[in-house]
């Protein structure tokens, strides 16, 4: 049985990492979720880009006897996000979520995640393990900066890891831009800007000409469907978390250039 | 040589129409010029550029080397200088590769051509991509409405991540944007965007308006490269486009609305 090696490959298995979205669930009932991914997205159906999903439950206010699987799956898949994995999910649900056809994580099991996308919440909580206090922030030396000198345009994404992130040229509409320190944008910045990825909330966002859809800084993320403040809307920007009646916040500023 | 692809994300913007009357405009200017369909399996090219009963060969079999690149390309019936290159209306889409096409301009450039023409698909998979991968200038085909920006922006991206000179790190393919169908009277009225509009969104430079007009449909009929049709606003536009692209200094034209004179209201007529 020699010299069919490549014919008996129709399936290698390898250990990896991937990138995934943490979405720290609250409230188990759909249709309060429904609603609160309404408020918060839009109704945009392809906000997500098909991103795999972990389903945090470490923060769920109170335990239910059951939940309705399909419905939260299907709710989540049609902002195009992919639940896979479930963890810190009480133990009298693990087994229906398993049937359900989700991978099921146990206490500080670690999944490495990277380049994290804005969770839907609006509290600074960033994919971290949990296990830990609540950090008032994760101390991130960005180190040096990325530099893109072209447009970003629909559909690309670039990612400054451990790095400020530097564009001339500007971000189109269903661009995405990340940076895990802060961003500077040189040109109309249209897409989505999300700074301080893996929670740096001193990162800020700076651009020449504000026009996005959604911006976010350390998980804290505010989209623009009903329009920008006109302050800012096409302006010189800068954009940064401040603390207001003790949450984090968003805050836009116009930037003067003089 | 220098290679220079049509191309839009959006399909039916005009650049098939676009790549008849450039193509033919830089033969005009007395520049050797191949124009390559690669619209594998829609053959339309022939059809607007008047030469689809002269098709024996195409694209694919000069990919498959069972014709030579001689025996493929046909004069142009207007110009001397000018020579198509019909894609194939049957064989499947994965019969075109890269290692093929770029063959087939090496071939071209062999035989002293000056500029090949390259005619996208619409949409943004495997055919656009091949027809952008040798590009040396990209001609971004948009009509002004927000699918169609979209699509462009779309395909500026992939122009700079799977071009040959982006992934070689050479200098990015130049980009240039045509703004096509474009209706003075719509955009005065708010109904269209401006072509100030489209260009703001796209930051790309500027290579011309084309306007709307049915002499488009006309010439298409008659199987003339609207650029022919000599006099019309949308062969001056082309022209206009040509010369910009050799570098001359032309000023926009028929982008503003004029409202019919009073005496022509009451009187009617041209
Ligand atoms: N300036 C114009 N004014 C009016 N009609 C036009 C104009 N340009 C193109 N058209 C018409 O629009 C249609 C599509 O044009 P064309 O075939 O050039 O587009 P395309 O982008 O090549 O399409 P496809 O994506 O299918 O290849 C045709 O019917 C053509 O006659
Ligand atoms: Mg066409």
């Amino acid at each position: 049985m020699q010299g069919s090696r490549n014919a008996t490959k129709a399936i290698e298995f390898k250990s990896g990492t991937f990138s995934a979205t943490t979405a720290i669930i609250r409230d188990t009932n759909a249709m309060h979720l429904a609603d609160a991914m309404h408020a918060l997205l839009g109704g945009r159906p392809d906000f997500f880009a098909g991103e795999p999903a972990i389903l945090d439950f470490s923060q769920l206010q109170k335990l239910p006897e059951r939940v309705d699987w399909p419905g939260l799956t299907s709710l989540l898949r049609r902002y195009r996000l992919q639940p896979v994995v479930v963890r810190h999910l009480p133990e009298s649900l693990a087994d229906s979520a398993r049937k359900a056809g989700l991978a099921v994580l146990h206490g500080d099991e670690s999944l490495k995640t990277v380049a994290p996308p804005p969770a839907p919440q609006t509290k600074a909580a960033p994919v971290e393990p949990p296990a830990a206090a609540p950090a008032p922030s994760i101390p991130s030396t960005p180190k040096g900066s990325m530099l893109l000198d072209r447009p970003l345009r629909s559909g690309q994404q670039v990612y400054a890891r451990g790095a400020d992130l530097v564009i001339i040229g500007g971000v189109s509409n269903g661009a995405e831009v990340i940076a895990d320190g802060s961003i500077h944008c040189y040109g109309p910045l249209r897409g989505r800007a999300i700074a301080g990825a893996v929670g740096d909330n001193s990162a800020r966002i700076f651009t020449t000409a504000l026009g996005a859809e959604l911006v976010s800084i350390a998980g804290v993320f505010r989209t623009f469907e009903k329009g920008l403040p006109e302050a800012v809307a096409g302006k010189p920007a800068q954009i940064r978390l401040v603390n207001e009646a003790n949450t984090q916040q968003i805050r836009l500023d116009p930037l003067v250039l003089s | 040589m220098k290679t220079v692809v049509v191309t839009s994300g959006k399909g039916g913007v005009g650049k098939t129409t676009t790549s008849a009357s450039i193509c033919t405009g830089l033969a005009l200017r007395g520049f050797k010029t191949a124009v390559i369909d690669f619209d594998v399996g829609l053959r339309n090219l022939d059809l607007i550029m008047g030469c689809e009963r002269r098709v024996v060969y195409d694209l694919i079999n000069v990919v498959n080397k069972e014709a030579n690149l001689h025996q493929a390309l046909i004069k142009d019936k207007h110009c001397d200088n000018l020579f198509v290159l019909p894609a194939s209306q049957t064989r499947d889409k994965d019969a075109l590769t890269e290692e093929g096409v770029e063959e087939v301009l090496k071939g071209l450039e062999h035989q002293g051509f000056d500029y090949v023409v390259c005619d996208s698909p619409a949409g943004i998979e495997r055919g656009a991509v091949l027809a952008l991968t040798f590009a040396d200038e990209a001609i971004v085909v948009t009509n002004p409405e927000v699918s169609s920006i979209r699509d462009s922006d779309r395909i500026l991206g992939i122009l700079q991540s799977k071009s040959r000179r982006a992934k070689e790190g050479r200098e990015p393919v130049k980009e240039h944007l045509l703004v096509s169908r474009y209706s003075p009277k719509r955009v005065e009225e708010g109904e269209m965007l401006s072509y100030k509009d489209v260009q703001e969104l796209l930051r790309v430079p500027l290579i011309g308006v084309i306007p709307e007009s049915e002499i488009v449909l006309q010439a298409s009929n008659q199987g003339t490269p609207a650029i022919h049709l000599t006099g019309s606003d949308v062969a001056e536009a082309y022209l206009d486009v040509v010369a910009r692209f050799l570098g001359e200094e032309r000023e926009l034209r028929f982008v503003s609305y004029e409202k019919p004179s009073l005496l022509k209201r009451i009187f009617g007529g041209a």
